[in-house]
């Protein structure tokens, strides 16, 4: 491989998924014995970057014993002259992509929890210092992301300097964190659009904001801006979000002619904040799937890993199966995890004011964006298990969704419809022939005389009658 | 939920509602039809209502004839000479005639598989009732039967609901085949058509069989986690009575599992299998054992730990009852389809049966009930046990080169060895005291026997084999994970992700029979090698054996090494033959899953999907039976690529694409309707490969497809161009016609394609919403 030949071992896609167990490894750098370690990447000047330059402060690998755990940092410092701090993110967690290439060598986890192992094989090899490692970083930086036109790459094992640097990097993270949470769709005029899925399901587009994650959890707006820059005719790419058109519902005039034109007229409009009239499309790889229970006039939202039913009795997949190919669908949207992090989560419907159930193992990863007055109005598996338990759970607990029940409580009705088709007659003669055969609606009286009815198939099917869920 | 042949008579009826005299309802079928999936456009279809879509595949894909035989002898007008252009007195020519064994092949594949289906459906329903639910992965499976769906448009929810679906597949099948009647079809692609009908009605006989025993017989349903199971001669203990059971069909296997179960024996005996059998036996109990594949029959009976044999159908060794008598081995004979010239034991006392069986009086019987097949096979074990441990069936050491100093070395064995092994050097080098060469023939040699037919000095040149391999044979003891069933609709949805994204670049199903050219080592090579690509390995049937049958550097198998799940780097065992239907399903249910397009009676579209979308490819590195080709031509309908092992090459012909003629790899982009080249993707649809290294290379090939995302296609090649510099020592040839755009370029390989493609007057084109249908070309609402 020309672009790594001075590198003394491999560098490939192919070498991702490769782990590299305790008996085979060289040495461990962070991982779970060492408490401070981190890799951070900076947006810098133009002219406070020296191009292409490495630096290791501490003792480098060759000068580690075999067998050995220490403690390392990774600075990677960026400047191009289109390239700005909000990308700060998508670049760091590159390091964890472009140093998995490496042959016989492991990286797990980002920021503050990485963890490296080397390969024995590897550092035989030659791989025995962090040297050609940057020039790994530096070169696949250079070659993926071209927005980046300077870089700087320092690898720090002085635990000392370490320590000095640790608190700074948690700062960053943090900052970084609030910055990208606190960020409002009204306050860029940039959304992203991705058709990543459209290559398996051709009618879906997803719409990211700085509120809204794509739907399969993978995409921030933050990498989204990242993947257009880079490939501008790619399937990440950037919308003009246009005008506010209803500030509650989440409904954007540059959002609707973007779907109009790339489903080919069959979604015309999104409302970005609600499951209702014009939710979110939704792809098949969605994390969760949120769903109306009419009974309780609330949403309840359930992911793929759980296992059983939800509160209304149905599984995932047959919920994700009512939502999912790129439609829209009333009641029904596929989501990712994140977007209940937002702030805009489903905030047109009430946001957690209305959701009433939600799988433990969920709830616990979102627990501190619920309301702290909800927290515990909103049911779990072991609060809940179907509607009834449910409903009571609620007035228990007062859930806001109780105040709306005041109104009307139809019945579900269900009616059997008795469908006579007529398909391939055949040998088989009429479908009704009567000698007097006068059939009265309205009144209701039959008079079936010298009646012959014969039907190569009937076919009885259930008609539901839909319930209105406003 | 149907209801045939509804008859209502009323002479006369007063109601408040009205008077009804002389009525008569006559009605076909009733049918409670709860799904509300609109009827797609050919549900049920005939031989020719997919003869469309066979076609565009067939003109993409032309068959590429390689004649085993270059005379046919069906009729009495023959035999003709087919060969330099030649017509027979039909009028056919080599290329029909070909064709025609493709379909013939593939028909008996299809009625095997649907026979068995037959036979277990039946069964289960006296059992169990014609009412008795559906069920294949409980919350977690909404699609039940996708093949099912797809190509008849029902949707079963019954067991008695599957007759109906049968009913249909016979019919298919008996047209599939009268087409390869002298006088009938002329057209060498008509042939080819009617071969991928055989294989449709095959994908759904199996599934058919698959999803009433899953259901009834509780097997494990789409779980990741089926246990594993214990594998090879080594695990079985033999001192206790052992009953080994040979075929695919699990009933006879459920009565002696019952009736041992109920004897409270089950401690006190181990209940072994070859091939399919052996994995139903463990999806039914999972102390049941497997000892290996089917081929491998003859060394498993002559290694003489059975005490008795119990055969069911396919894939049985026809002189079975000649090996089994030779160590002592009484047989049971259970099905009507393999009655080996036994008399027919049904209505008498078991007893009575295990008597005669015990004494000797006869080497075996014919028993139709399963259940009398359980009573006599636990207690004959039971008694036989005894008296032939002190048997010794396999020749000792000594005798071993006593008997090899009798070969005159004339070199008829290897001539007529499959895989040509150097039996007479082997046997020379025995007649010496040195074992070692033949001891190396063992792993090789897949037990077919031919040399023993060969030897004019009628040496049992296997036997001496099997001996020389025993250290090798009786210390096989692995880990085989008991088939799973369907690949649950959670699974699917979880890799949607991970597929656009390049995280996983391709799904490797490898199936099929033990026939290999060198072991099954290189089974367990490309799955673990692949697995570790981050591939989804599917497995099925004996290649699933084979690859549990080895160990890594720590000691685990295959399957103890990778999760068992539908994710990146799992390798899961579907299970038996019939379970291949779960390989064909998860495609399918992939098109309902992501695009939510419908499945009832839809096969065209779907197909289309798959073809263009899915990167899916079939490796059947040992297949060597018809039902082998018609699960390969279920695949092929399908579009899915299949590769086969050089004894493959006996099929009689590829389906190889032609990447020098660009005219053939055009798409409609069905969002614009412009006609997009995409590249020889997939490039081939059946293929025989020579080695395993080629195998590897063309699989990571065979992965691309047209729609694939820039970071998914950027992924593929890696691993193409990785296997291909690995194994053939540079770039490979055909790079530039993998790359639509730069972001297709593999980050770390961009300096060296750049060039390529400079060199190569390569022009950028479109990723395209693929399809060869021009109806689905998408139409702008206004």
């Amino acid at each position: 491989m020309s672009m790594f030949k001075d590198i003394p071992v491999d560098v490939g896609v192919i070498y991702e998924g490769e782990r590299i167990r305790r008996n085979d490894m060289q040495v461990e750098l962070g991982g779970p014995t060492v408490k401070e370690k981190f890799e951070l990447a900076k947006v810098k000047p133009l002219d406070q970057i020296d191009d292409g330059k490495i630096t290791i402060i501490g003792p480098d690998i060759k000068d580690m014993k075999e067998g050995g755990v220490y403690p390392l940092g990774i600075l990677v410092e960026a400047a191009g002259a289109t390239l700005d701090q909000g990308l700060e993110g998508v670049i760091e967690r590159r390091i964890h992509g472009y140093l998995n290439y490496i042959e016989g060598f492991m990286h797990l986890n980002q920021r503050y929890d990485i963890w490296i192992r080397l390969g024995k094989k590897a550092f035989q090899k030659g791989l025995n210092s962090f040297e050609p490692i940057g020039k790994v970083l530096y070169r696949l930086f250079k070659s993926e992301l071209p927005i980046i036109e300077k870089v700087q790459i320092t690898f720090i094992t002085d635990p000392a300097k370490i320590r000095e640097m640790y608190s700074g990097a948690l700062a960053e993270y943090e900052a970084r964190d609030a910055k990208a949470r606190g960020l409002k769709d009204e306050e860029v005029d940039k959304f992203y659009g991705c058709a990543l899925c459209q290559s398996f399901a051709p009618s879906h587009v997803c719409v990211i904001t700085p509120q809204r994650y794509s739907n399969c959890g993978a995409i921030s707006w933050f990498d989204g801006k990242a993947s257009a820059s880079i490939d501008p005719k790619g399937p990440v790419f950037a919308i003009d979000r246009g005008e506010l058109l209803n500030a509650e519902k989440g409904e954007f005039s540059g959002v609707n002619e973007m779907a109009k034109k790339r489903t080919m007229g069959e979604v015309n409009q999104i409302w970005l904040y609600t499951a209702f009239d014009h939710p979110h499309t939704s792809c098949g790889c969605f994390e969760a799937v949120a769903f109306y229970i009419p009974e309780v006039d609330g949403l309840g939202v359930v992911q793929r890993s759980f296992k059983g039913a939800a509160v209304n009795g149905l599984p995932f997949s047959t919920l994700a199966d009512s939502a999912a190919g790129g439609r829209q669908i009333d009641g029904f949207h596929g989501m990712s995890i994140e977007y209940m992090r937002s702030k805009k989560f489903f905030a047109a419907d009430g946001g957690w004011n209305r959701i009433v159930w939600v799988p433990k193992e969920v709830k616990e990863k979102v627990k501190d964006f619920i309301p702290a007055e909800l927290v515990d109005k909103v049911a779990t598996e072991e609060d809940a298990k179907n509607i009834d338990e449910l409903k009571e759970f609620l007035k228990a607990k007062n859930h806001p969704v109780v105040a709306r029940w005041a109104a009307e409580e139809a019945p579900a009705a269900e009616a059997t419809a008795l469908q006579v088709t007529e398909e391939a007659a055949g040998t088989m003669m009429p479908v009704a022939t009567a000698g007097t055969l006068p059939i009265m609606a309205g009144g209701f009286k039959i008079i079936l005389k010298d009646a012959k009815i014969y039907a190569n198939k009937v076919i009885i099917t259930t008609v539901k009658d839909s319930k209105d869920k406003r | 939920m149907t209801t045939k042949n509804v008859h209502v008579k009323i002479d006369e009826m007063k109601t408040n509602a009205g008077l009804i005299k002389n009525l008569e309802l006559s009605i076909g079928k009733v049918i409670s039809d709860n799904w509300t999936e609109p009827m797609g456009p050919t549900p049920m279809p005939h031989i020719s209502t997919l003869r469309d879509w066979d076609m565009k595949l067939l003109n993409k894909y032309k068959p590429f004839y390689m004649p085993d035989c270059d005379l046919c002898c069906l009729c009495t007008y023959g035999k003709c000479d087919l060969t330099a252009g030649k017509r027979g007195a039909c009028g056919l020519d080599i290329g029909a005639q070909s064709s025609r064994i493709v379909l013939i092949a593939c028909s008996i594949g299809a009625a095997t598989h649907t026979a068995h289906a037959r036979h277990v459906v039946d069964h289960l329903i006296e059992k169990y009732g014609r009412r008795f639910p559906l069920d294949v992965g409980g919350l977690n499976v909404k699609v039940e039967a996708p093949v099912t769906r797809l190509v008849t448009g029902i949707k079963p929810e019954t067991l008695g609901d599957l007759d109906e679906v049968l009913t249909y597949c016979e019919a298919q099948i008996t047209h599939c085949l009268s087409a390869a009647h002298t006088g009938q079809e002329g057209n060498n692609l008509d042939f080819e058509s009617k071969a991928f009908h055989a294989g449709r009605m095959d994908q759904v006989g199996m599934e058919v069989a698959d999803i009433a025993q899953i259901s009834t017989l509780n097997f494990p349903k789409a779980d990741p986690e089926a246990p594993l199971i214990r594998m090879g001669i080594g695990s079985v203990d033999r001192t206790k009575p052992t009953i080994m059971c040979i075929g695919h069909n699990v009933v006879p296997s459920v009565g002696i599992i019952d009736y041992m179960k109920d004897s409270r024996l089950d401690d006190k005996m181990e209940v072994v299998g070859l091939c399919c059998t052996a994995f139903d036996n463990t999806r039914y109990y999972d102390r049941a054992k497997i000892v290996g594949p089917i081929s491998w029959q003859l060394k498993f009976v002559r290694a003489g730990f059975a005490d008795v044999v119990v055969i069911d159908e396919q894939c049985v060794r026809t002189d079975i009852f000649n090996e089994a008598e030779k160590v002592k081995a009484p047989v049971i004979a259970a099905s009507e389809k393999n009655c080996m010239g036994f008399k027919n034991r049904t209505n008498d006392p078991a007893d009575q049966i295990v008597d005669d069986l015990v004494s000797g009086r006869v080497p075996g019987v014919l028993i139709l009930d399963p259940d009398k097949v359980g009573e006599v096979a636990v207690k004959t074990a039971v008694k036989i046990a005894p008296i032939r441990r002190k048997l010794n069936v396999l020749p000792s050491l000594e005798q071993v080169k006593e008997i090899a100093k009798t070969c005159r070395h004339c070199n008829l064995c290897q001539r007529s060895c499959p895989q040509d092994l150097k039996i007479p050097a082997a046997l020379k080098a025995a007649a010496e005291g040195n074992i070692a060469p033949l001891t190396a023939l063992y792993e090789e040699c897949i037990g077919c026997g031919r040399c023993e037919e060969a030897c004019p000095q009628k040496i049992m040149i296997h036997s001496l084999i099997v001996k020389a391999g025993e250290k090798e044979l009786m210390s096989e003891d692995n880990l085989c994970r008991s088939g799973r069933g369907a690949v649950s609709d959670v699974e699917i949805r979880s890799v949607g992700g991970p597929i656009v994204l390049g995280e996983i670049p391709g799904i490797l199903a490898v199936v099929g029979c033990a026939n290999y050219p060198h072991g099954g080592k290189d089974v367990y090579d490309i799955c673990r090698e692949f697995a570790s690509r981050r591939y989804i390995v599917v497995t099925s049937g004996c290649s699933a054996m084979s690859a549990g049958s080895y160990r890594n550097e720590e000691g685990k198998t295959l399957y103890e090494e990778f999760p068992g799940g539908f994710e990146a780097g799992g390798v899961l065992n579907v299970g038996s033959c019939v379970a291949n239907s779960h390989i064909a399903g998860a495609a399918i249910k992939v098109a309902n899953i992501f695009a939510k397009r419908n499945l009832r009676g839809n096969y065209e579209e779907i197909a289309d999907y798959i073809h263009n979308r899915l990167g899916a490819v079939g490796l059947a590195w040992g297949a060597y039976s018809q039902k082998a080709a018609s699960i390969a031509a279920g695949f092929w309908s399908l579009g899915v690529p299949v590769l086969v092992g050089p004894h493959g090459s006996k099929y009689r012909r590829m389906l190889l694409g032609r990447s020098d003629k660009p005219e053939n790899w055009e798409v409609y982009d069905a969002r614009t309707g412009e006609i997009v080249n995409t590249g020889p993707a997939p490039e081939h649809l059946f293929q025989t490969v020579e080695t395993p290294q080629e195998a590897m290379v063309q699989i990571a090939k065979l992965c691309i497809r047209p729609n694939d995302t820039w970071k998914g296609r950027a992924g593929k090649l890696s691993h193409y161009i990785d296997l291909h510099k690995r194994h053939y020592g540079c770039m490979p040839p055909d790079i530039h016609m993998f790359v639509r755009t730069t972001a297709d370029i593999p980050i770390t390989m961009k300096d060296e394609i750049v060039p390529i493609l400079k060199e190569k007057n390569w022009k950028e084109s479109v990723i395209p919403d693929p399809t060869l249908l021009p109806r689905m070309i998408r139409k702008q609402k206004e």
